[in-house]
């Protein structure tokens, strides 16, 4: 996926310059945070999380898919973003928290974080975990779901594309496949979009690349 | 006696409303009336109280009554007292039985006081067809040797032994080790109060060594128990010391004489001691041994000993047998060492420690004099972090909360602090800080006010500095949501509490069980925590689940106390219900069965080839299970036989068999758990008719067979949960195979598999056993009465075939 | 180039990915010498599609599908999968298992596949490079193939996250203390230096999310394997070779660091333990000059 650096050269500083979703994250400017835009939008003097915030079934239905399965034995004991490589170099990425706040049932913040797509998927935090949750895998199955919501941060849009388009996940330009055949490389085995199209519509995978987002 | 015409009582109880305000209590007595043999019904406010019982004592007398039937609560509750109210008018106990109409009738189904009624009618008729085949039992005694066996002298075994001795029963404690004294000995001081461990130890142990009572066997192991209570024999072997222990004075002489040091364990290794030594000065018995692993028999020891002569390097191992009558389980704990654990670095890294090697650090007698210095260069950490939960509450090691670590590492950090001042920090990194007893939670205060730093995060790593062998650890600073990495000089690992690499040895010598996380198993959590399923056998102490210094003393003096309610007695009295073998009948004589013996829990069975098999009755817990699996019908188990069982289930499936659900249920789960359902008063449909039996164990399969020749509409077997919780050992598992075998059985004839259900239920589930109820109404409501009967008319004569087959071949 | 020409070599179907092919073909082209040299026989594989992670995080489903249809690909073979990128790797044992083990899922995948006229039935198995080398070469055939042993270079691994995690599903090594590579290095020769924080992930992943964090990761492992002294970093991932090798420059500009470490894949020190030359492994494909050290391996080699 390192492949999409050239293009994003220029811009290195923002973490999350992908994603449209509202921000609470305490990596704002002082002043935004101090306007509290949450309360405002909620039409409420406090700051607490409100009552219509919370969905107790959320816990069950992330439960409910594969690799969610252990995510209430969760203890909150922090493993999982101690030794996250990506939470040691981020400001807001915090595996831990994401699993808070679906156990409190905060569904919506969970679903419209930004930082549901930092994971690496490197599976250290599953491997770890004392308590069996398979970290990662939760956080695969919140993006899956926040998907389903309208939201897929363009990369991810672009790599399913091609893979529609070519069969793998890169458009590889002529040139490169000639050079291929230089260096003495068999030529690349040809490739079948034509199924992979037909798969795509059958499951809605189509739909959901092709949907808003 | 058993040829007398049964002449039944039948009492009623109203319960004040808790039965009459549902169940139609006359009605009930009028209809108990025209059943057989009985001959005097009589309905009560209350039958437990006094005047109830006098009633019964009375109509025994004047109606010469030979059975007696109480319709009220639970048997779980009063059986025990109406037995005694028929021996007090000279009717054997077991003459007594009991319908429970309110736990299974008026508690759990209130808005159907009709259907309600009519349940109670069955309940008493099938307690009724029950009562008429009883036989008078004779309660079983054995004697009692009022010796005790103590296993384990660490200070759990210690208190049991002393008290144990104080009431004057003569006591072996049993030490694997040089000397008693345990975990205990190894620490410096202990929380919440910060005395010397050792100081307060060591006396308890010059006592065990004095007293006239106690003989210590240190540096023994158990080799094997036979026998039951009031009368084991156990065999012990010695190890040999090479040193004459009548002969040995304790002086040292030859210590100082001793060329050669190895590690000491008792140390953790860290310190050295002579190849001829004791581990430690206060060991009890001040024995000296030699350790020829390490021995260069140069002989200067001997020469040292000189006249006293007390050195043999001929010793041999040798065996004693003892004959107690009780033993008290007290074998303790081992740390878990985390070599396993990449991440810790702990065997790794020289400055990465357990909290047991830092014990012996900070110990004014330890190796380094009382200094906390590192391994590494030997000098003062400035910096020590405590790592907590290292192996505990993890599933990938142990699941279970150790329990002590969250005090001993408090108790770690103040010595560091008090005694370093700020030249030390200290820093906690925890996961929760678990301190309820009492004087524990102001320690946790004194902790924080020396400015201990505490961190909320699981540790997940630890990483060396080489240059510096200095130490960073990574966690999350749970309460900030930010990951931290912390620089110290020293790690301490608080390390889980494990058991005894050998329990499973011990366990299989005793016969006990062990629970998942592998410390034995005590017969019930709350009620009986010291008792194991084995009587007379008892466990004290870490060796049950980790457990801090008071704790385990207090179940030290709780284990002599219960062993000493057997001890006191010259004979112990035995519940009659125990299996016996009809010796013409058993298959053992011609054929090599002995299936009896392979399948009872406790080894109480004996089948020597060519003779009948034998039940050692006072071994017997009364399970039931051979019963059930012995090919040729030849056992009974008396209170419990096949005719009453059989009696009841026809009485139950009399009138409308299909409509109904027959439910045999074991005594100490599911029995419960639906006195439990119907306690906490959950609603369900009123289609059961329980039978009781003390384990599923006894379950028979013709007993399945029997219920849907009869035409019932559902079977349901109700056992405790696999695989641990049955108070037979492993009754459950027996009918389980057995039922596992049946099922797809009676499928292949046609049985809707919905109709024959084995359920695992235990005393706390109430509510499972509503909800299960309710489930199997609404499978046998969709299933209806034709479906039933069609199925039953198909394998009626299958069935028939195989109940005649099986009773002519026991014939 | 023809590999193919001893009917008694072992023959393993070769999947390629989407990374190697696009951006890595050093990786390839050493793999397939060094495999020649090992009597293992690569087999082409016509109508491979991506393995389907890059869209595990979009759609669990398809990446599944996606993977299974190249199993059934390998199936129809009747070969087993040799991969060379560790995400593939991973993903095709994992749902390889997974699809083996359950009933229920392996009927939801095959009714889509139905459609394409193809069933997974589970009669293959998939292994990553590393795994093939450890389990089905043997470290025995793989040291007597050493000509030119590597003495005294000094090397570290990145050996990338997928290649053992998760543990339970991808069942290979020990993540918290791999030896796999570790082994083939040493069978080459040269010493294998230990670094800090050596499993941890280089964050290629989230490079098209965020572009900082993974230059970050891979700067301090840098820094970590420059401390340690290691003359050169070993990988087997072609998104982590990107990282090291390609990002190095950048990582050096970005930071004001200088590294200057060779990142090899491993087929190519092999290669150079085996006698191959650097242009047969087309060693000049890398970013950062690996000279000095080729100029090292055969002065030092050739001295003993």
């Amino acid at each position: 996926m390192s492949e999409s650096k050239p293009r994003q050269k220029e811009k290195v500083e923002p973490e999350r310059e992908f994603t449209k979703a509202t921000s609470t994250s305490s990596e704002e400017p002082l002043s935004d945070m101090t306007k509290d835009k949450t309360s405002e939008r909620r039409g409420s003097e406090t700051a607490s999380i409100k009552a219509h915030e919370f969905d107790p079934h959320f816990k069950h239905e992330i439960s409910n898919f594969h690799g969610g399965e252990k995510l209430k034995q969760c203890f909150q004991c922090g493993t999982c973003t101690s030794d996250c490589p990506i939470a040691r170099f981020s400001d807001s990425y915090r595996p831990r928290s994401l699993i808070r706040m679906a156990l409190l049932g905060l569904k919506d913040r969970v679903l419209s974080s930004d930082t549901l797509w930092l994971c690496a998927a490197c599976f250290t935090c599953t491997d770890r975990c004392p308590q069996d949750v398979e970290v990662a895998s939760v956080i695969r199955i919140f993006r899956n779901i926040a998907v389903k919501r309208g939201v897929i941060p363009q990369i991810f849009k672009e790599l399913g594309s091609n893979i529609l388009e070519n069969g793998i996940a890169y458009k590889i330009p002529e040139l490169r496949l000639k050079k291929r055949e230089q260096t003495g490389l068999p030529p690349l085995p040809k490739r079948n979009p034509k199924a992979l199209e037909k798969l795509a519509k059958e499951t809605g995978f189509l739909k959901k690349l092709k949907g808003s987002g | 006696m058993v040829e007398d015409i049964p002449r039944i009582g039948v009492f009623i109880c109203h319960c004040g409303l808790n039965i009459a305000g549902v169940i139609d209590v006359k009605e009930v007595a009028e209809y108990a009336k025209t059943l057989p043999d009985v001959v005097h019904t009589k309905d009560n406010r209350y039958t437990c109280a006094d005047p109830g019982q006098d009633e019964i004592r009375k109509a025994i007398k004047e109606h010469k009554l030979n059975r007696v039937v109480v319709a009220a609560c639970s048997p779980r509750m009063h059986e025990p007292t109406f037995r005694k109210t028929c021996a007090e008018a000279d009717l054997n106990p077991y003459f007594f039985e009991m319908a429970n109409i309110r736990e299974f009738s008026s508690w759990c189904h209130p808005s159907t006081p009709k259907e309600a009624t009519d349940k109670a009618k069955e309940i008493v008729r099938m307690a009724i067809a029950k009562a008429r085949l009883l036989q008078p039992l004779k309660e079983i005694e054995v004697p009692v040797t009022n010796k005790a066996l103590v296993v384990g002298g660490g200070i759990a075994g210690i208190n049991t032994a002393l008290d144990l001795a104080e009431m004057g029963f003569k006591v072996f404690l049993l030490e694997k080790t040089e000397s008693i004294g345990g975990h205990m000995a190894q620490l410096d001081k202990t929380f919440p109060t910060l005395d010397c461990s050792i100081c307060i130890e060591g006396p308890k142990m010059v006592d065990v060594g004095r007293h006239p009572n106690i003989e210590i066997l240190s540096y023994a192991e158990l080799v094997s128990v036979s026998g039951y209570v009031g009368n084991f024999k156990v065999k012990i072997k010695k190890k040999p010391r090479y040193i004459i222990a009548d002969n040995c004075t304790g002086c040292g002489e030859c210590k100082e004489v001793c060329p050669i040091e190895f590690p000491n364990e008792w140390d953790m290794n860290m310190g050295v001691r002579k190849a001829i030594s004791v581990p430690f000065e206060q060991a009890v018995p001040l024995i000296y041994t030699i350790n020829l692993d390490h021995c260069i028999e140069c002989y200067k020891c001997v020469d040292a000993c000189g006249a006293r002569q007390a050195i043999n390097f001929d010793q041999e191992p040798n065996e004693v047998e003892l004959e107690v009558g009780a033993i008290v389980l007290a074998t303790g704990f081992d740390i878990y060492l985390p070599y396993d654990n990449p991440l810790y670095g702990y065997g790794k890294y020289d400055n990465v420690i357990t909290a047991l090697e830092f014990e012996r650090l900070i110990l004014a007698a330890g190796p380094t004099g009382g200094k906390v210095i590192r391994a590494s260069d030997g000098k003062k950490p400035h910096s020590i972090a405590f790592i907590q939960c290292v192996g505990s509450r993890d599933l990938k090691k142990y699941e279970y909360c150790s329990g002590f670590c969250c005090m001993y590492t408090l108790k770690n950090a103040i010595l560091i602090k008090e005694k370093y001042k700020d030249e030390v920090e200290v820093y906690i990194l925890y996961m929760d800080m678990r301190t309820p007893f009492k004087g524990y939670e102001e320690f946790y205060r004194r902790a924080r006010n020396l400015g201990i730093t505490f961190i909320r995060g699981r540790a997940s790593h630890v990483i060396e500095t080489p240059e510096t062998k200095n130490l960073v650890i990574r966690a999350e600073d749970t309460t900030l949501s930010q990951p931290v990495e912390l620089p110290v000089e020293m790690v301490v690992l608080c390390t889980a509490a494990i058991p005894k690499a050998d329990a499973g040895n011990v366990a299989r010598i005793l016969n006990i069980s062990r629970g998942m996380d592998g410390f034995f198993m005590e017969s019930h959590p709350k009620l009986k925590p010291i008792d194991t399923p084995v009587d007379g056998v008892f466990v004290a102490g870490a060796c049950q689940g980790p457990k801090d210094i008071p704790y385990s003393v207090s179940q030290g003096s709780g284990a002599a106390a219960r062993a000493a309610t057997i001890l006191s007695k010259k004979k112990w009295k035995i519940e009659p219900i125990v299996a016996e073998v009809n010796t013409e009948l058993c298959r053992n004589t011609k054929v090599k069965c002995g299936i009896c013996a392979k399948r009872c829990p406790y080894g109480s069975i004996e089948a020597p080839e060519n003779q009948p098999a034998e039940v050692i009755t006072a071994m017997c817990h009364g399970c039931g299970t051979c019963v059930a699996e012995c090919p040729a019908d030849a056992i009974i188990q008396n209170h419990f036989t096949d005719e009453q069982i059989s009696a009841q289930i026809k009485t139950a499936l009399k009138d409308n068999p299909e409509g109904k659900i027959l439910g045999i249920l074991c005594n100490w789960c599911c029995y419960a758990g639906a006195d439990l359902a119907g306690t906490s008063r959950f609603e369900y449909p009123p289609l059961i008719r329980p039978i009781r039996v003390m384990c599923s164990g006894r379950v028979d399969r013709d007993f399945v067979l029997e219920a849907f020749k009869l035409g019932a509409g559902m079977v349901l077997i109700g056992a405790c949960h696999l695989p641990y919780d049955c108070h037979y050992i492993s009754g459950n598992a027996r009918m389980k195979a057995r039922m596992d075998a049946l099922a797809p059985m009676l499928q292949k004839l046609g049985l809707s598999p919905q109709r024959f259900r084995v359920e695992y239920v235990s005393a706390a589930e109430g509510l499972k056993f509503a909800e299960l109820m309710k489930e199997m109404g609404i499978q046998l409501k969709e299933l209806g009465p034709e479906t039933i009967k069609r199925e039953n008319a198909m394998l009626k004569p299958i069935l028939e075939k195989m109940l005649a087959k099986k009773q002519r071949k026991s014939k | 180039m023809d590999v193919n020409k001893d009917s008694n070599q072992k023959a393993w179907l070769l999947f390629l990915g989407c990374a190697v092919p696009y951006r890595v073909s050093s990786y390839e082209i050493s793999t397939r010498k060094v495999l020649a040299e090992l009597d293992i026989k690569l087999v082409e594989m016509p109508e491979y599609n991506c393995c389907g992670l890059p869209i595990d995080p979009i759609d669990h489903e398809m990446m599944l599908i996606l993977a299974a249809r190249n199993l059934t690909l390998a199936e129809e073979k009747g070969l087993n999968l040799v991969v060379l990128c560790p995400g593939c790797a991973g993903t095709l044992r994992k749902v390889n298992k997974k699809l083996k083990e359950s009933k229920m899922l392996r009927e939801k995948i095959n009714s889509y596949l139905k459609e394409t006229g193809r069933e997974f039935k589970g009669t293959i198995e998939a292994k990553h490079l590393l795994q093939l080398l450890i389990e089905d070469v043997g470290l025995e055939k793989i040291r007597s193939a050493v000509k030119k042993p590597l003495f005294n270079l000094q090397v570290s691994e990145h050996m990338g996250c997928h290649v053992t995690r998760p543990t339970g599903a991808v069942d290979f090594d020990n993540p918290e203390n791999p030896e796999a590579l570790k082994k083939l290095i040493e069978v080459t020769g040269a010493k294998y230096v230990d670094y800090i924080d050596k499993s941890a992930c280089c964050g290629a992943p989230i490079a098209g999310v965020n572009d900082k964090i993974p230059l970050q990761l891979t700067k301090e492992k840098l820094i970590h394997v420059k401390d340690a002294g290691a003359q050169a970093l070993i990988t087997v991932c072609p998104f982590c070779h990107m990282m090291f090798d390609t990002n190095q420059p950048r990582i050096e500009r970005m930071f004001n660091e200088t590294f200057k470490i060779p990142v090899l894949h491993y087929p190519q020190l092999l290669g150079l333990a085996m006698g191959f030359s650097s242009e047969e492994l087309n060693l000049k494909g890398l970013r950062v000059d690996p000279t000095p050290i080729i100029s090292q391996v055969s002065d030092r080699a050739e001295g003993k």
